[in-house]
């Protein structure tokens, strides 16, 4: 590892600290008289920042799964997807057409996480003994089933229009306006990545991170002295899908509603290639990774508005033509990314 | 109304045709080349549209328009993978996965943006058989692609077992090394591979042009059930594949009205095509969870 790297990697300051005191503040902050009023331009990027911060909820856990671990898990949306409706489904109030028990949010909330982990014990035992690959495709027709039945089962789900009149804790906190709000989502989600990064990356330093890595570099090995190498991987993959799981449920916590256009396929598309990016198994990398890409899709965004012939339709293939262009690029070229460690990763690059 | 159990059968094996056209391919590669290849949906998608050109633009008969895709199809999906998998074939299972997926957005989006998202059926004459009294009626369109699929069949078993390049591919799905070692030119076989998985894929694409239509995403479509069912039959093996497609194939349509039977039992309003892939998925966990192997006992534990 270069010097750079190792620097950046060694940052003297403890998330799991400076996340928990920032999470207090933040309540205290919300249950305050006091708000943040943003400037009006500025909402479609903080609409970004929040995203990116539940996003990197998701990433987190991925990294840790992938980066560490070397797990294939290519549906992390679903996960994100199941807190989401859980959450939804048990806290709405009457919802359009569709399942809502209007419990309190708090319910929601450990029940989203809950019921991700559960699915990710479900698919862990059924996959995790298998070749690395055989993951990668029951995660990714897990996300595709869930995505198809959320759409398509109106009365339990709502359907494509999805649910609407979830609670909105935060929100309610304030009557302040959009921006306040937006500006207190970003205050409490950023809290709460900062505490979710530094707890996985307390565990990727940990010797528990150690056996993950030497999972990754040979499971055999491992397994010889003594670690019970499904066992970490199981736990691992639970972890990961219970914090997407809670991602989820912010997420629709944020909006008062879910629908399937939250949780489509592009969240596991922007998230790994994000972590790609940024290098896997590199705990700030990937985040810097996940902040590279949804700039350029931020970026992008503004850009349609600009260029003439071209339909809406047709823009967002090509920026998802693109995107998997990049994937084939980095994959190709620097397996890496810009901030992992070729030879922790085992890639040629 | 009720449909007879032999309809049913003679949808199965429509869809299992479809199927197992993918699967072949999908099998093949997998064994071969040693990845998962999900853009195999899209080389689908390419055959649906080489066909769409060949019959709409041209206006050649639909038997010529599937030797059209076969070739096309054939020579494209070759041309790509040996720009995108093949310089990487030593890089392992995952790198060339997460290739797969970068090229499936690629393909799948750049058809759309080009193409537009509209769905064109490709328009033939269709002939409908009846058969009152056994309750049943097929389609010279449901006779062509079950035809075709087993004269592929046909070819593949001759291929894998008569030619020398099919030993040899056999060989190489065994073990790679030895057959390295052995004299065989193993880039050459992964060369043949690529040919007879994206040409089985481009006529799988017709025939669901014909049935359907030729749309940016009607191989990503099936690229679910494809993959299921070359698990079922054991990853790797292509006869497995076949056997799995038309099992899967037969179990998703006779489950059809199964399901609509628990629907009303329950009074609920459920979307059944939804449940079809839906029954798939639960086909797949529960294959991987009894016999991960499939039906021929592939070697698919990590060790």
């Amino acid at each position: 590892m270069s010097d750079g790297a190792s620097r950046f990697e060694e940052f003297p300051v403890d998330a799991v600290h400076v996340g928990l005191t920032l999470f207090v503040l933040a309540v205290l902050f919300l249950y305050s008289p006091l708000f943040v009023q943003p400037p009006g331009g500025t909402f479609t990027v903080l609409e970004v920042v929040v995203l990116f911060l539940l996003y990197a909820m998701i990433l987190v856990g991925l990294n840790l799964q992938f980066g560490h671990a070397g797990l294939v898990n290519f549906g992390p949306v679903a996960f994100f997807a199941v807190g989401g409706y859980t959450a939804a489904m048990l806290t709405a109030n009457e919802p359009f057409r569709a399942v809502g028990l209007g419990y309190p949010w708090p319910v929601g909330l450990l029940a989203a996480i809950l019921v991700a982990a559960a699915l990710g014990v479900l698919l862990g035992i059924s996959t995790l003994r298998l070749r690395d690959d055989f993951l990668a495709i029951v995660t990714l027709a897990v996300a595709e089933i869930i995505h198809g039945l959320l759409e398509t089962q109106s009365d339990i789900t709502g359907g494509s229009l999805g649910l609407n009149n979830v609670p909105r804790p935060i929100a309610g906190t304030t009557t302040a306006g959009d921006g306040a709000v937006l500006v207190s989502t970003i205050i409490v989600f950023g809290a709460l990545a900062l505490l979710f990064y530094g707890v996985f990356r307390r565990l990727s330093a940990s010797p528990y991170g150690r056996v993950l890595r030497a999972i990754r570099a040979d499971e055999q090995v491992t397994e010889t002295l003594g670690k019970r190498v499904f066992r970490y991987k199981l736990a691992v993959f639970v972890y990961g899908a219970a914090v997407a799981g809670l991602a989820g449920a912010l997420l629709v916590f944020y909006n008062g509603a879910a629908a399937p256009g939250f949780f489509t396929i592009n969240v596991t598309v922007i998230v790994w290639i994000g972590m790609l990016i940024g290098g896997a198994g590199s705990d700030r990398g990937v985040l810097g990774g996940l902040a590279i890409i949804m700039s350029f899709q931020l970026f992008t965004r503004f850009l349609n508005d600009q260029i003439p012939f071209v339909t809406q339709d047709q823009f967002a293939s090509i920026r998802l033509v693109l995107i998997g262009l990049l994937l084939m690029v980095i994959v190709k070229y620097r397996p890496e990314g810009i901030w992992g460690d070729a030879d922790e990763l085992g890639v040629e690059s | 109304m009720e449909i007879p159990l032999a309809q049913e059968v003679i949808f199965g094996l429509v869809i299992g045709s479809y199927i197992a056209l993918g699967a072949i391919g999908f099998t093949l590669v997998y064994g071969l080349v040693n990845m998962i290849n999900f853009a195999h949906g899209e080389f689908i998608t390419i055959g649906a549209f080489v066909g769409y050109f060949a019959v709409a633009e041209i206006g050649l008969p639909l038997p010529v328009a599937v030797l059209v895709a076969l070739g096309g199809t054939a020579v494209v999906g070759w041309g790509i993978a040996r720009i995108t998998f093949e310089p990487m074939n030593d890089a392992g299972a995952v790198p060339l996965l997460l290739m797969s997926i970068g090229l499936g957005l690629v393909l799948r989006n750049g058809i759309r943006a080009i193409a537009g998202p509209d769905r064109r059926n490709i328009r033939t004459d269709v002939a409908t058989y009846r058969f009152d009294d056994l309750g049943f009626f097929v389609t010279s369109q449901q006779l062509l692609i079950i035809g075709l699929t087993l004269v592929s069949v046909l070819v593949l078993h001759l291929f894998l077992s008569r030619t020398m390049l099919g030993i040899a591919m056999r060989a190489t799905a065994d073990n790679e090394d030895l057959a390295l070692v052995s004299g065989i030119d193993t880039r050459r076989v992964r060369n043949a591979v690529w040919l007879a998985a994206s040409g089985l894929a481009g006529v799988a694409g017709v025939m669901l042009g014909t049935a359907q239509a030729a749309s940016p995403t009607v191989g990503f479509g099936q690229l679910l059930l494809i993959i299921t069912a070359a698990i079922l039959g054991g990853a790797g093996s292509p006869y497995g594949a076949v056997a799995g497609s038309y099992i899967l194939g037969v179990a998703v349509t006779v489950s059809v009205p199964f399901l609509q039977r628990l629907e009303e039992t329950l009074a609920l309003n459920l979307e059944l095509t939804a449940l079809n892939s839906t029954m798939a998925f639960v086909i797949l966990i529960v294959v991987l969870l009894v016999r991960p192997g499939g039906l021929v006992s592939a070697e698919v534990r990590t060790s």
